[in-house]
């Protein structure tokens, strides 16, 4: 098999693959994972989405198990949207030595649904103490937050509303409907604030719609004591192109970011595994005799082996990153083609141009490398695509189970979240469908190509 | 009517996807009460196809476009396939196929394959059966507990006689035999020739024997008609082709001349030059000129009608003319 | 010919077992010693709690002496081999130690009480789950065959690509989501309802339990065992025999389903059952899923409460039931083809 010959081959089984629908369908659908995998950066709105993904701070400003945000296409009430708010009317007065700054934000509250939380954001020097308030455009101001408030000049100083503000929520609720006894854990101070002033704030709100006015009021006592990059963020109560899970993350940067590893774990397993395979078959098939019969028995001992059991238990008791998992279902796996490869290989090993080869004095490496191997490519290049789909599903499998490596971002490591965080149970579909669609979509893709090249390689299959 | 089988005009066309092949374009013959019509010709000049066309069923993408098929008085070319399956297949015509090492499903016995043949036609409590079946198992030389073996437990020449046994015990009119001794080593070929003399002779049996061994045909027919592209180019007795003056077209000639005998001494194996047409687009008048040494211009525009050189004798060939 | 053919096998499968016991003892020996020892001290806590007569020093003493006595009851002071070979023993003869949680529901926490009461609901689901599975998919199989490249079978050979890489156990959290929580037709998993029914309710009962989980596997199965029934048929389809067989005058009717399925079978049969065995890993996330009380979903609870005897026997067990299952294959293949049932040429 010369270069030119495998040139012409290629060339041939391509003009052959082009023919076939599916397979082109599955080839494109590649293009845009491997498109996907390059432009990661540029598409994902948290870039550092790899490796912040266990550190809560980078996803504190999101909502929590958020719905996506195109949801609000398909209903009437409206929920919503994540939005930041940088525009402020700012004034400062004297009082002595104390400078009390005032800043009012602006917010335009237009749905159905109120936001999950209301963030002020502030960095500087000093422990000013700072007042929160809102001003309801039916008139009623609510009292927030009064405290000293620690800040530093390289991170955000926080206030949750929701959080900080649930007894002032509560207070100002019961005021206007005095008969609805709730528990306080149970309020959500959002839902609260935004709403209608009425009987039923608690249980039946209806929304307030309107321009609602924030007043954050600073007073700096100490003359070095700074306050700049003031912002108030509003998590919305949806998010995002896939919404979000109940850590706050935002499920779309995580969906993508684990493209790159079900590639990765899929295509090395494959690679590393058929490799493994079609040279152990063909050597197998190539000695013959006695050496066959071992290569055989202990061929046999692997497949005698439920793969994913034992991995389960290895996993546990080893605790195993990404690398070692990936090297374990190769010890796995190589045993698929061991077969098909060897009754080939002695086929192919009757051929007269081998005895020929032989009789020329070519080395046994030679002949099984340069003439038995290369015409086992095309089937082992369609092994390998078919063999994908498991590999990243056996992970998908074992991270599940929370075994799998928690250092990166898997479609499997997201669907674990999911299953912990009771998704199911709360109807968070935006959760535990996109990833494992993911899954299915990714396997679906490589089932694609690798059946269209199995159909072209496999006469027996062709129809008319 | 002598003539037990009566082919007219038979067109039998492939429909694949580079287009129309011409198989079986236009051949008319006809097959006499007891006699072994030989149909001989190089690989892929349509013999296989028309043996098929006889019984009806073309290999698809294949289609019979036109002709007339007459069997034991009766015409089968207007038969819808229900009819052709109850009536006339293995009733009134049957064949032995190439290959019969294949032609045995691999799961069931041989008695219930034969059983199986016999019940689907016949109305017989199992004990006639068995008895017909051992009484054909004989007559091709096989003990009766072959029955209860599997194919693959036998030998290619067992399997032969059981397929031969198979297609005669229905006792049908005309037999046809594709190519049964190929892929036989030659003992076991003997033996089987043998006995398809034998059995022609006993049971009175018409048979159509399809080869391109002409050594085989030689001895076993007594009318031959040689193929060429799907075309029928010469009919004649056994004596007329293989006799004296032997045959008339240039390709019998040939190809008998390509045939080297044990008695006389070669110097150079004689071959016929080119290679066998593309049905998708024969050419033009006679479809062997391009192969043929006595080729004119005339052979290159008209194809040569089939025209009778003596009594029996039909050529299809400008250059012959009546004996 | 046919019994010594499945002898043979028998014991190759049996020789295959003990090997693969061995390694496993051999690989997990540390971990499991670390689980007897604990086992060992609490069980001496226990006895010394109850002896409130002896003072300090005499503890101790007892203390120290039962250690030993246990240590060496349980073979932890020989060397590392014989360890491990009395381990693979202990294995082989099904005496897997007790677990450390995990309680059977009478109670008892010997290893194999608790496994061998997950068996049937495992072989219960899954039996039915492939019934199901392959009676569906040989029909359209056999379908898509018939008028191979026609839209019937291209379509669903579409269908077949699409569940290809889909995680069951994924679908199965999809369905139960839909039909569960959503549209609520199905339960959400389980055996039976609480408390269980008397009598023929408890049979419904439990055809209802699972109906959803056998539902998933065969929506996510099917396509493939169509798909393999479809090939496996079209390759016999073309051979010379059943040609053979419509010359004879036999009907379409036996054409098809006598000869051609009958000769289909072996390899369907068994690579149908391979697939089925190839999902015994899946099956451990998609018992846990549906909470269905088998031998997968012990191996979730045994993971997430760290109990390694539970998880050794399992693992053990589940081992033996693949290699079970692997020698029935071949014990039926050669029932099903001739050509091993009765052996070569006379």
């Amino acid at each position: 098999m010369t270069m030119s010959d495998l040139r012409r081959s290629a060339s041939d089984f391509w003009k052959e693959f082009r023919k076939v629908r599916s397979g082109m369908i599955g080839l494109i659908f590649l293009v845009v994972f491997i498109c996907i995998l390059i432009f990661e950066p540029i598409i994902v709105p948290y870039p550092e989405v790899n490796e912040k993904w266990r550190d809560i701070t980078y996803w504190q400003d999101l909502p929590s198990s958020a719905p996506p945000s195109w949801i609000n296409l398909f209903t009437s009430k409206k929920r919503a949207v994540s939005e930041t708010i940088e525009k402020y009317t700012f004034s400062e007065t004297l009082a002595g030595a104390m400078r009390i700054q005032e800043y009012v934000f602006e917010y335009d509250y237009s749905a159905s649904v109120a936001p999950s939380d209301v963030v002020f954001h502030a960095s500087g020097v000093g422990k000013p103490t700072v007042v929160i308030s809102i001003e309801r455009p039916d008139g009623l101001s609510v009292d927030l937050y009064r405290k000293q408030l620690e800040t530093s000049p390289s991170q955000d100083a926080r206030v949750s509303i929701d959080r900080s503000a649930q007894t002032s929520a509560m207070n100002f609720g019961k005021k206007y409907s005095p008969s609805e006894g709730v528990p306080l854990q149970t309020i959500k101070t959002t839902d609260v604030l935004f709403s209608k002033a009425q009987e039923g704030i608690f249980r039946n709100p209806e929304p307030l719609v309107g321009t609602y006015r924030l007043k954050v009021t600073l007073l700096l006592q100490k003359p070095d004591e700074r306050i700049d990059n003031v912002f108030i963020s509003i998590a919305g109560r949806v998010h995002g192109i896939l919404g979000t899970d109940n850590s706050k993350r935002d499920i779309w940067s995580g969906v993508i970011a684990g493209v790159k590893w079900a590639m990765l774990i899929g295509l090395l397993t494959a690679l590393v595994s058929v490799s493994i395979g079609v040279v152990y078959g063909v050597i197998s098939a190539y000695v013959g005799g006695w050496k066959d019969s071992l290569m055989q028995r202990i061929f046999e001992i692997f497949i005698s082996v439920p793969m994913l059991p034992v991995l389960i238990v290895m996993s546990a008791v080893f605790k195993p990153n990404i690398w070692m998992i990936i090297a374990i279902m190769c010890i796995f796996y190589w045993v698929g083609p061991v077969k098909t490869v060897r009754s080939m290989g002695l086929q192919i090993k009757e051929e007269t141009y081998i005895e020929a080869s032989r009789a020329l004095g070519a080395s046994n490496t030679r002949i099984i490398f340069k003439h038995m191997v290369p015409l086992l490519i095309p089937y082992a290049f369609a092994s390998m695509a078919l063999n994908v789909p498991g590999a990243i599903v056996v992970e998908a499998t074992i991270s599940l189970l929370g075994l799998g490596d928690a250092t990166i971002v898997t479609w499997g490591q997201i669907l674990q979240a999911a299953n912990s965080g009771g998704a199911m149970l709360s109807g968070m579909w935006w959760w535990v469908v996109p990833p494992g669609m993911a899954i299915a979509f990714m396997g679906m893709t490589f089932a694609f190509v690798g059946f269209a090249m199995d159909k072209i390689l496999n006469p027996k299959l062709k129809t008319r | 009517m002598d003539n037990i089988l009566t082919v007219e005009n038979l067109k039998l066309y492939y429909y694949t996807s580079k287009g129309v092949v011409k198989a079986v374009d236009d051949i008319s013959f006809t097959l006499k009460k007891g006699e072994t019509l030989g149909l001989v010709g190089e690989s892929g000049c349509g013999k296989t196809t028309t043996g098929f066309a006889l019984l009806k069923m073309p290999t698809p993408p294949g289609k019979i476009v036109g002709g007339r098929i007459e069997v034991d008085g009766i015409d089968i070319t207007p038969l819808r396939e229900n009819e052709m399956r109850r009536n006339i297949r293995w009733e009134k015509i049957s064949m032995v196929f190439q290959g019969a090492m294949n032609t045995l499903t691999p799961v069931y016995t041989i008695g219930k394959q034969m059983m199986e043949t016999l019940q689907e036609h016949r109305e017989m409590e199992r004990d006639e059966a068995r008895k017909r079946i051992e009484k054909y198992l004989n007559l091709v030389g096989l003990s009766s507990d072959i029955v209860k073996r599997y194919p693959h437990e036998l030998s290619g020449g067992m399997k032969q006689r059981i397929a031969i046994a198979t297609a005669l015990f229905l006792e049908p009119k005309v037999i046809i035999c594709d190519e049964p001794t190929t892929a036989l080593d030659v003992i076991v070929q003997a033996q089987i020739i043998n006995l398809l003399k034998d059995l022609k002779e006993k049971l009175d049996l018409s048979f159509i024997f399809i080869t391109h061994d002409l050594a085989t045909e030689a001895e076993v027919s007594d009318r031959i008609a040689v193929m060429y592209a799907g075309k029928i180019v010469e009919i004649g007795t056994n004596q007329q082709i293989y006799g004296e003056q032997g045959p008339c077209h240039p390709y019998t000639k040939n190809l008998l001349a390509a045939t080297p005998r044990l008695h006389e001494r070669v110097s150079e194996l004689s071959f016929i030059p080119g290679a066998p047409p593309d049905l998708l687009e024969p050419p033009s008048g006679c479809r062997f000129h391009p192969r043929c040494s006595l080729a004119m211009d005339k052979c290159k525009e008209e194809e040569p009608p089939l025209i009778e050189i003596e009594d029996e004798h039909m050529v299809a060939c400008w250059r012959c003319e009546k004996r | 010919m046919y019994w010594k053919y499945a002898i043979k096998r028998v014991l190759y499968g049996i020789l295959m077992y003990a090997i693969l016991v061995f390694i496993f003892s051999a690989l997990f020996n540390t971990v499991m010693e670390q689980t007897l020892r604990a086992q060992i001290e609490e069980q001496i806590r226990g006895e010394t709690m109850r002896m409130t007569s002896l003072n300090e020093s005499q503890l101790e003493d007892y203390v120290i002496n039962r250690r030993n006595d246990l240590y060496s009851l349980y073979r932890l002071t020989r060397p590392v081999a014989e360890r491990i070979l009395w381990r693979t023993w202990d294995t082989l003869t099904l005496n897997l130690g007790n677990s450390t949680i995990i309680r059977s529901s009478n109670g008892s926490r010997n290893v194999w009480d608790v496994v061998s009461e997950a068996i049937p609901k495992t072989i219960l689901l899954f039996s039915v789950a492939m019934l199901v599975d392959i009676v569906l998919g040989l029909l359209l199989g056999l379908k898509k065959a018939q008028k191979a490249g026609g839209l019937l079978d291209k379509s669903t050979s579409v269908g077949t690509m699409v569940v290809f890489g889909m995680p069951s156990w994924w679908l199965g959290m999809i369905m139960i989501m839909f039909f569960a929580y959503g549209v609520k037709i199905f339960p959400s998993g389980g055996l039976h309802s609480t408390p269980p029914p008397e009598g023929i309710s408890y049979f419904f009962d439990l055809l209802y339990h699972l109906a959803l989980p056998v539902l998933t596997l065969v929506v996510i199965g099917f396509w493939g065992r169509a798909f393999l029934t479809r090939n496996i048929v079209l390759g016999v389809l073309q051979e010379d025999y059943i040609m053979a067989a419509r010359a004879r005058g036999i009907p379409e009717r036996k054409v098809l389903y006598g000869h051609t399925m009958r000769t289909s079978a072996p390899p369907i049969v068994t690579m149908s059952l391979l697939a089925l065995l190839a999902s015994v890993g899946g099956n451990i996330v998609y018992e846990g899923i549906f909470s269905w009380p088998g031998m997968g979903n012990l191996y979730w609870i045994a993971l997430q409460q760290n109990d390694v005897p539970v998880l050794m026997g399992n693992l053990a067990i589940t081992t033996g039931l693949y290699i079970c299952g692997l020698v029935l294959l071949d014990l039926i293949y050669g029932l099903l083809d001739p050509r091993i049932k009765v052996g070569g040429k006379q």
